[in-house]
């Protein structure tokens, strides 16, 4: 099989995979039984009742349902949120701006210490430090991120006094403007050090949290291929002409190491979702993934669904994108079924 | 690490019998997981929690009549760890943190055991069924798969908990409906590969049927990874779980980790460390625990998969 023609199959499948995934988020928001309830009162009779289905259209067949649902959904209709009192469409891209600020630090946390743990373990392949960072991104995978982002509270916010919670000072917040929403690229279009300190300052401990389990993968992929391509013959070759083994690992193992880790960069963003409820709740960030943990607490569905549906496709797009460029960067894989 | 044949060979010496053959591969995969010192660690850690979760009710007076709700002292309110009777302390409803945590790892292998065995035989069922039949089975089948691996797996199961309305049954439930999605594809693409070898083929010759050669032929042959995966999940679920019942889904006062770090948050600005972190220290244990030999098993079962996580 061609990429093309792999591209184009993942591309058409997309549609399809959409359609499945908002039949799912349909489905659930009819387990719960009838929406109607949100709409009733103890004062109506059987005839207002009815009434109030007829307009809603929830006498129909449930497939029919299905559709004027869908046609609501695309026209940009996610319904009546009750947690935030207002429209799921108002509320949400202030939700969205939030969680993307925090989503960004964490991956910039998760990247850069990522690859240089992974670099420093697997120069030194079998020492302390490469034992260190294993135990490291064995923990990742196991660590709840809710308990992880305790233990910083505990030890950061009420031992040592040095990070604060919540997203910012409020008399900070006031004093410049903010046309992004992004509390930090908001103080540096205000050239204002004080606010972009107490931005990166509330955003610290969430990034970290946020960011260790991708840390922990990205590390451990890094550290697995710097192994491998430190073996290659090229390195040999270089290390034989008589460059410095810091020039070897930096001009020719790691750039060639950093391919696969790469790929895996992108896999790590459905870790980066999934937490982001977890983080946001426990350091009281205004994002989309508190709104979803109290909208889960109160039965707003509205909100619970709009959230669902959000986040699946955009982790379809992600996938997408990411195994397009596993494809290209590694053809033997997809190629060869 | 060890050389294991993979499979039984086709040409096993004669004098050596079907079962004799199987308990020796055992014995040399036991010695071969055993090899590994990280293995070794997590087995002890597991063997630790489950003499935890099955003594429970010797550890510790249960409570009465439900032993998984945590008793209340009410006159022993956030005791620090020490206290005579609350060796790790109460939380902010005289709750005894060391009740929590025997008894939560009861209600987490309960969890864990009921959602891992319903996942893995519905989706070795779901996975050798598209394998097998292949065509358009298969195609259907796998665009479902598809549709349910698209929605990040805590968010659906939180979606799902929520819709159902909050307790630990739906947990399970919800758990449940969202799991079985990697044991089918785990299985799916070991039945194809399977298929393709000989032996298979000399069984359809010899004229045996559809469903003996799966049972005889395929499915003994292609169950490594599902073993693999269900250990991994035994600890990732309780992890899952307990992030679930944190974020506030379980019914409250129930005797479950996520619960009681969820209970103990309130009092962590007061300087009261002990509710919380106990609680995540054995979420974390558990699911390093079955994380080590999973992967330690992996290893000896299935050299060629490199861990994908």
């Amino acid at each position: 099989m061609q990429i093309r023609d792999y591209v184009l199959r993942r591309l058409l499948i997309l549609p399809l995979l959409v359609v499945g995934t908002s039949l799912i988020v349909f489905s659930l928001t009819r387990i719960g039984g009838s929406p109607i309830g949100i709409y009733l009162s103890h004062e109506m009779d059987d005839q207002e009742v009815a009434q109030l289905e007829e307009r809603f259209h929830l006498d129909d067949p449930l497939p029919v349902q299905y559709v004027y649902w869908a046609t609501g959904v695309l026209r940009g209709d996610l319904g009546w949120s009750g947690v935030a009192a207002a429209p799921v469409t108002q509320v949400f891209p202030a939700k969205l701006t939030a969680s993307m600020e925090l989503a960004i630090a964490s991956a910039i946390v998760a990247v850069v210490l990522g690859i240089s743990l992974g670099t420093y373990a697997g120069a030194r392949r079998n020492r302390l430090p490469d034992h260190i960072t294993r135990i490291f991104s064995i923990s990742g995978a196991s660590m709840p991120l809710f308990w992880f982002a305790i233990l910083l509270l505990i030890v950061f916010w009420v031992n040592l006094g040095w990070f604060p919670v919540g997203r910012s000072n409020a008399e900070i917040f006031h004093s410049i403007p903010h046309p992004t929403g992004m509390y930090t690229i908001d103080a540096l279009l205000a050239f204002d050090l004080t606010a972009l300190r107490d931005a990166l300052w509330h955003l610290a401990l969430p990034a970290i949290t946020l960011g260790y389990g991708a840390t922990a993968i990205i590390a451990r992929m890094m550290r697995s291929s710097l192994v491998e391509e430190l073996q290659e013959d090229y390195v040999d070759a270089a290390r034989a002409k008589g460059l410095p083994e810091r020039l070897v690992l930096k001009r020719h193992a790691r750039r060639n190491a950093l391919i696969p880790t790469v790929t895996v960069i992108g896999l790590t963003f459905g870790f980066l979702l999934q937490g982001a409820v977890v983080a946001e709740i426990i350091f009281q960030w205004p994002g989309l993934g508190r709104w979803m943990a109290d909208a889960v607490l109160r039965g707003d569905q509205a909100t619970i669904m709009a959230y669902v549906m959000f986040t699946s496709v955009l982790f379809l797009f992600v996938n997408l994108a990411v195994d397009v460029v596993y494809a290209y960067l590694d053809r033997r894989v997809v190629l060869g079924e | 690490m060890a050389d294991i044949p993979r499979r039984v060979p086709v040409a096993a010496p004669l004098a050596e019998s079907a079962w004799r053959v199987r308990a020796r591969r055992w014995r040399e995969l036991l010695t071969a997981t055993l090899a590994n010192p990280t293995t070794v660690i997590g087995l002890v850690l597991i063997i630790g929690m489950l003499a935890v979760a099955l003594f429970a009710p010797l550890l510790t007076e249960p409570n009465t009549p439900d032993p998984y709700q945590m008793p209340r002292d009410w006159g022993a309110l956030n005791e620090p760890p020490g206290t005579p009777g609350h060796l790790l302390g109460t939380t902010n409803t005289g709750g005894d943190v060391l009740y929590g945590i025997i008894w939560g790892a009861r209600t987490s292998l309960r969890l864990s055991l009921i959602v891992v065995s319903i996942t893995a035989v519905v989706g070795v069922a779901v996975g050798s069924l598209a394998g097998f039949s292949g065509g358009r089975i298969d195609e259907i089948l796998m665009r479902i798969v598809d549709v349910f691996l698209s929605i990040p797996e805590l968010i659906f199961a939180l979606a799902i908990a929520a819709v159902l309305g909050p307790s630990f049954r739906n947990i399970i439930l919800a758990l449940a409906v969202v799991f079985w999605v990697k044991y089918a594809r785990i299985m799916r693409a070991q039945i194809i590969h399977i298929k393709k070898n000989d032996y298979v083929d000399a069984a359809r010759v010899i004229g045996d049927s559809g469903w003996r050669i799966y049972a005889t032929d395929v499915l003994p042959n292609s169950i490594t990874p599902v073993i693999v995966q269900a250990t991994l999940d035994m600890g990732h679920i309780v992890l899952v779980g307990a992030t679930l019942s944190f974020i506030g889904l379980a019914e409250a006062g129930l005797a479950e980790w996520g619960v009681l770090v969820s209970e103990g948050q309130a009092g962590i600005s007061a300087g009261r460390w002990w509710a919380s972190t106990f609680p995540g220290l054995m979420v974390f244990l558990w699911a390093l625990a079955f994380n080590l030999v999973g992967d330690g098993l992996r290893d000896v079962l299935d050299p060629r998969t490199e861990s994908a996580r």
